[in-house]
């Protein structure tokens, strides 16, 4: 489909500048398109270190195995700047909570002056991660841990022979973090920005290690060590105190906002008749007021539009709301098209699909905005069994909800207490605005950690039930 | 401080703030997780039809644990233990120390009704092997607390969280706010109840 030409469709045009509200409420085509699967999930597929990379490390002083897996230095050393150094074929990847491999040392070798760290792609093999700016390593000849400042810190136990030592990266908490045996030795600032590689270190004749980027079982329990970090964030947002009830207060705006009617006079008796009953703090009275507006009528077109009732709604609408559909080229009247003609073809009633679409969804050809839903539109007439295809979308009751949410912010926007500064809580519910809040809190702070980390999503907030207990 | 942060203007932050893609459908399913989780059967079956929202539990167990809670809250703990084990016997047996709470308020419902000879003889029997230090017992908020101890627990035995998800979200804003805090400076919403984004004070 056309799915990338158009990410720029929902702004603002003159085409279809159909006058009061219409700006705003634009945004639905947005998510017509959101629907779609556009701009969904930036590529989460992240590639991993899988092997030793064998073309940029230190030649001469150190042979990689055929599997790629563990190295050995072969050489004497004679100087600092003979290091055996190699780095993984991949940086680590960032869009997760951490990174973490390990290493195996086989033989110590003459003097175990075994490194293991993170390295950036322009190193310089012939040293020691650590030794160099924009570089870390735990050193194993002296447990000593090396990030760039030219002396090394005491950090942990020395490692030699027979020992499993890990480097790790938490992005959450922006630390490098070292394992030796499955212990954790410790954790420092990482102050280095940019991609960064696993990088293992031999110095000394018959040095040997074996890396492991995660094809056989950590002796450290990374997932573990990911749950107690989870743990600990979530223990401190725990701590947080909110309002007291605040939460009934947002579910009661956003039916009202919504138009729910029935949910909300469920909702109303049920906390009237608890006991004790919740209060609900009415501090902004004025706001209930505002989205009590033209509450019955506002359920009564989401129900029809919810049951593919789309004339009917339409008729409504001209008898309560003469103004919203008076242009006939506004996306109110495009998403009611629309969905008129869907509902055509949900029933199987092509024929007559294509004389409303003639009728009513060709004056929007060529408009800029629109064209490209109205040719997805059309399109569901080729497809066998639609459902199955992948405009399928258009037939699921999501799409009917957000063209009822549609006509829910063009009904409020037509309430005449309403001031122009506070139009676009037209579109929002309360609920909403702190979940965007919330969302931009959290990818901004992500954006200025290098976009390292986790991004915040919703959805997978809403599916995820094991992360707490 | 030296570090200098990054200043984000309102008008740069709301045009972050509706480029945010949030989906109506994860909206609702917040909704009605709180609703399940608070026991708003009945909003929850409205819910269900006006918005086409799954619950994500069978809404007859709903109805089941909210007569569980309302027994306690109404000092029938008899009843509430009868229908607790009735829900699944279980769950009782591998919280000891709620069935303690149960027993207990049993005692209090006991004392609250002026049959002190029955009540000395269930403390005998039943509370004095395991014996709990407690003040106010008396109070209806131990009710209340005993209450809502027993929904969390047959929550919990239906394998679903005990707590609504929406006021940890709520609780993630601020702390969100926080931690971006340290390196920006942009707008912010102090006020839930309001939601009102005020400008960055310098």
């Amino acid at each position: 489909m056309n799915s990338t030409a158009n990410s720029d469709n929902g702004r603002r045009n003159e085409n279809c500048d159909a006058g009061d509200g219409q700006d705003l409420i634009l945004h639905f085509l947005d998510k017509v398109r959101l629907s779609r699967g556009d701009a969904m999930e930036e590529s989460e597929g992240e590639e991993s270190p899988t092997e030793l990379n064998t073309i940029n490390s230190a030649g001469g002083f150190l042979i990689v195995s055929p599997d790629k897996l563990s190295v050995k230095y072969t050489n004497t050393n004679l100087h600092g700047h003979d290091v055996g150094v190699v780095q993984a074929n991949k940086p680590a990847p960032f869009k997760c909570l951490t990174y973490y491999f390990e290493i195996f040392v086989k033989d110590a070798g003459v003097k175990g002056q075994i490194a293991i760290g993170f390295t950036k792609e322009s190193f310089k093999m012939r040293r020691q991660p650590g030794w160099e700016v924009n570089s870390c390593g735990y050193h194993g000849d002296d447990g000593y841990l090396y990030r760039g400042k030219g002396i090394g810190e005491a950090f942990g136990p020395t490692y030699t022979t027979g020992d499993t030592v890990g480097g790790g990266i938490n992005y959450g908490s922006q630390e490098f973090f070292f394992t030796k045996n499955g212990a954790l030795v410790g954790k420092i600032p990482k102050d280095i920005k940019g991609h960064l590689f696993p990088t293992v270190a031999v110095h000394s004749q018959n040095e040997e290690v074996s890396v492991n980027f995660g094809k056989t079982k950590f002796a450290f329990d990374v997932k573990g060590y990911e749950a107690s970090e989870r743990n600990k964030q979530q223990m401190a947002i725990d701590k947080i105190s909110i309002p007291p009830n605040i939460g009934y207060a947002l579910v009661k705006a956003y039916l009202l906002h919504y138009g729910y009617e029935e949910t909300l006079n469920a909702f109303n008796v049920a906390t009237e008749t608890t006991v004790p009953p919740i209060h609900i703090a009415q501090e902004n009275a004025i706001d209930e007021d505002d989205s009590s507006y033209a509450l019955h009528q506002r359920k009564t077109i989401r129900q029809l539009v919810r049951d593919g009732e789309i004339n009917a709604a339409l008729a409504r609408l001209r008898e309560w709301y003469p103004q919203i559909v008076q242009e006939e080229k506004s996306v109110v009247c495009f998403l009611l098209h629309c969905q008129k003609f869907i509902e055509l073809v949900r029933v199987g009633k092509l024929e007559e699909g294509v004389k409303y679409g003639r009728l009513e969804l060709a004056k929007f050809v060529g408009l800029t905005g629109f064209q490209d839903i109205v040719e997805d539109c059309f399109a569901l007439l080729v497809y066998r069994k639609p459902e199955e295809s992948s405009l399928g979308y258009f037939l699921e009751d999501s799409q009917r909800e957000l063209v009822a949410d549609a006509v829910n912010a063009a009904i409020l926007s037509t309430n005449p207490s309403k001031k122009d500064e506070q139009r676009s809580s037209h579109l929002h519910s309360h609920l909403e605005v702190l979940l965007r809040q919330l969302t931009v809190c959290c990818l901004e702070r992500r954006s200025l950690n290098g976009n390292q980390g986790e991004t915040f999503r919703l959805h997978h907030v809403l599916n995820n039930n094991s992360t707490r207990r | 401080m030296a570090t200098s942060k990054k200043v984000i203007t309102r008008d740069e932050w709301e045009k972050k703030l509706n480029a945010v893609k949030l989906r109506k459908e994860d909206m609702n399913t917040l909704v009605m997780n709180f609703l399940v989780t608070e026991g708003f059967v009945e909003a929850a079956d409205k819910f269900q039809r006006e918005s086409g929202t799954k619950p994500e539990i069978d809404l007859a167990t709903i109805t089941d644990r909210m007569a569980v809670k309302k027994a306690v809250q109404n000092g029938n703990v008899e009843d509430a233990i009868e229908k607790v084990n009735d829900l699944n016997p279980e769950i009782l047996d591998t919280n000891p120390e709620l069935f303690f709470h149960l027993q207990q308020q049993r005692l209090i419902e006991l004392i609250r009704q002026g049959k002190t000879e029955e009540a000395l003889e269930f403390a005998q029997e039943e509370l004095a092997p395991r014996g709990e230090e407690n003040v106010n017992l008396l109070d209806i908020s131990h009710r209340l607390k005993t209450a809502s101890e027993v929904n969390a627990a047959i929550l919990t035995s239906q394998s679903h969280e005990k707590d609504p998800k929406l006021p940890s979200l709520l609780k993630m804003l601020i702390w969100a706010q926080n931690q971006l805090d340290e390196k920006a400076v942009y707008p912010h919403i102090n006020d839930l109840s309001t939601g009102q984004l005020e400008n960055p004070s310098e």
